[in-house]
């Protein structure tokens, strides 16, 4: 077996992976008890006055103040994640940097890897290959879209309030609270088909080039065989 | 014009009587109590406003609602609050010189009527898909509002567009909003709307002489502030997780919440929960329906109206958002298995130098 050299580079901040595991909490949280509030599939404590029924065990009122606790999580860590970005290069990955030609030649050829045209060891190599560059803005987007409408909802029950005043008019400009719960759903089934794929194919890049994917964002180093394009971007 | 006070005196009633009155009034508009003397001053010292009310594409079901009103009563109202000087649906046997009459009306009180728009105008072939008194109701309007104070929209069509401006539309009615720009609107959308509500938006205007405090939305903010769920008296069981399933189920007989047969109370702005129905007796969710959101625009196009979410448009199937998450999810997952055995058979070997 040939010894293949192999330089390991420290890429994400542990402010960064704090941030990453936060996320994937709350979202997972998130989501599940969204689904539930959407259609409450097991019936309330029967045989309970309804008042004290709300303070028994797992009711419609409990899994509510859940999603609205992960709601406030998810907003708290969004904000930290923006100010973790304003104060370290590497956590400026994020964004898709299109004006620059390595992103051009990695779009072409991630593309091409992912649709088997090429061979994952072909080509160059990156710290974000630019597929994940044009999709996680894309997600962050999403994210954001998830907190202004979500907080919209919930700032109505009290129209005079801080979180109406400052969500409230995305209810309007949705076309009105309906619609708004329409859009809050399907947007969460993006980002859940979006944490599939971001699965997948971290799981394909870690069976394939065997290059610390995985764990990368537990201890923040991967290996790489050649000197990535992007490598300016953190250092 | 008299003051109310005068009238008041002229019908024969109490000073006792008259504050009673003046203190429910200030109640109903959703105002303090410390605003009582204002508003008896008010009544002394406001003379009574002539209105011209109008009738477009609609179902009258706004004037329905308003004669039902107890707290005023709507002969009140109209008698003695409002100086109703037109109204082509009570006065249809008037003919020709009712429409004389508003033109008068309109000369006359130039700058200081309000006019009262039930109903909304179609836009399609100029105008012809409604007519009143010979001309297109889009005129009518337009020459109405022309030298109104203010305008109300009454109920969802003239606020929204509702049921005859729902998919596809086919006489492009607009609601009022569209077509007036350059006054004042107050929106007091609902399918119809309260009976209390309407009264009480009357009332504000005449006795402080301006419009209510609007939303964003251009509705008043004392009757359209709430969500019907939050002011729901069935709220709790909702919390508690206690839902109808089917409507003859014993949860329905129990009165359980009805969120899961599609109450659109979570989504949906109006005073159902505490100003209720015909002097406060009811309203859709106590009669043990699921409120249809009729204050809130578009409610048509958001059915159906027994479900919680909507369908999306999928050839030849019904499937609501969820369903159609949870397909899409599935095959995610199985691409990714597949593209993962692919991507493992395409770099296995070794690479070719």
């Amino acid at each position: 077996m040939r010894v293949e050299s192999a330089k390991k580079i420290y890429i994400f901040s542990p402010a960064l992976r704090l941030w990453h595991w936060v996320n994937f909490l709350t979202i997972i949280t998130l989501f599940a008890t969204g689904l539930y509030i959407g259609s409450p599939f097991f019936q309330g404590p029967t045989g309970v006055e309804a008042t004290y029924a709300y303070e028994e065990g797992i009711t419609m009122g409990f899994i509510r103040k859940v999603h609205f606790m992960a709601g406030y999580i998810l907003l708290a860590s969004f904000i930290f994640r923006v100010l973790i970005s304003l104060v370290s290069k590497r956590d400026r990955l994020v964004i898709p940097t299109f004006w620059r030609k390595d992103y051009w030649i990695g779009l072409k050829e991630i593309t091409l890897k992912y649709l088997l045209f090429m061979r994952d060891d072909e080509g160059h190599e990156y710290i974000r290959n630019a597929c994940a560059r044009t999709v996680y803005p894309l997600v962050y987007l999403a994210i954001l879209f998830m907190i202004v409408t979500g907080f919209g909802m919930y700032g109505m029950s009290n129209p005079e309030g801080f979180w109406a005043s400052l969500f409230g008019w995305v209810v309007w400009f949705l076309g009105g609270e309906f619609p708004t719960h329409m859009w809050h759903h399907w947007i969460a089934w993006l980002i859940i088909i979006f944490a599939v794929l971001h699965v997948y194919f971290v799981v394909r890049e870690e069976a394939i080039k065997k290059n610390g994917e995985l764990s990368s964002m537990f201890n923040g180093y991967k290996f790489f065989k050649k000197e990535p394009i992007d490598m300016n971007d953190i250092k | 014009m008299e003051t109310f006070w005068e009238t008041f005196k002229r019908h024969g009633v109490s000073r006792r009587d008259f504050l009673k009155f003046a203190t429910t009034v200030t109640g109903m508009m959703g105002l303090a109590p410390s605003m009582v003397p204002t508003v008896v001053r008010a009544m002394e010292t406001k003379p009574r406003v002539p209105v011209i009310w109008i009738h477009g594409l609609e179902c009258t079901c706004c004037s329905e609602s308003f004669i039902r009103s107890a707290t005023p009563l709507a002969s009140d109202v109209v008698l003695s609050m409002i100086s109703l000087e037109y109204d082509d649906t009570l006065s249809a046997a008037a003919g020709e010189p009712l429409e004389e009459h508003r033109k008068r009306i309109i000369k006359e009180y130039w700058g200081n009527y309000i006019l009262a728009v039930e109903g909304n105008p179609p836009l399609g072939e100029d105008g012809m898909y409604c007519i009143v008194g010979g001309k297109p109701f889009l005129e009518n309007l337009k020459e109405s509002a022309e030298g109104a104070k203010a305008v109300i929209a009454w109920g969802s069509c003239a606020s929204w567009g509702c049921v005859q401006a729902a998919k596809p539309n086919p006489t492009t009615a607009v609601p009022v909003d569209k077509v007036i720009t350059n006054k004042p609107i107050i929106k007091v959308p609902g399918c119809p709307p309260i009976a209390e509500v309407m009264t009480g938006v009357v009332m504000y205007m005449v006795l402080f002489d301006r419009i209510p405090p609007l939303d964003s939305q251009g509705r008043p903010k004392m009757f359209y502030g709430n969500r019907i769920h939050d002011t729901c008296y069935r709220r709790a069981f909702f919390n508690a997780g206690q839902f109808v399933e089917r409507f003859d189920d014993d949860n329905a007989k129990k009165g359980w919440c009805l969120y899961k047969v599609g109450c659109r109370g979570p989504t949906t702005y109006n005073q159902c929960g505490s100003i209720r129905w015909y002097n406060g007796l009811s309203y859709p969710i106590q009669a043990g329906h699921g409120c249809i959101g009729c204050a809130e625009k578009d409610f048509w196009d958001n059915g159906p109206f027994y479900e919680r979410l909507t369908n999306i448009p999928v050839p030849k199937q019904e499937a609501s958002a969820d369903k159609v998450g949870a397909v899409a999810a599935a095959a995610a997952v199985g691409g990714a298995v597949v593209h993962g055995v692919l991507s493992k058979v395409r770099n296995s070997g070794k690479k070719e130098e």
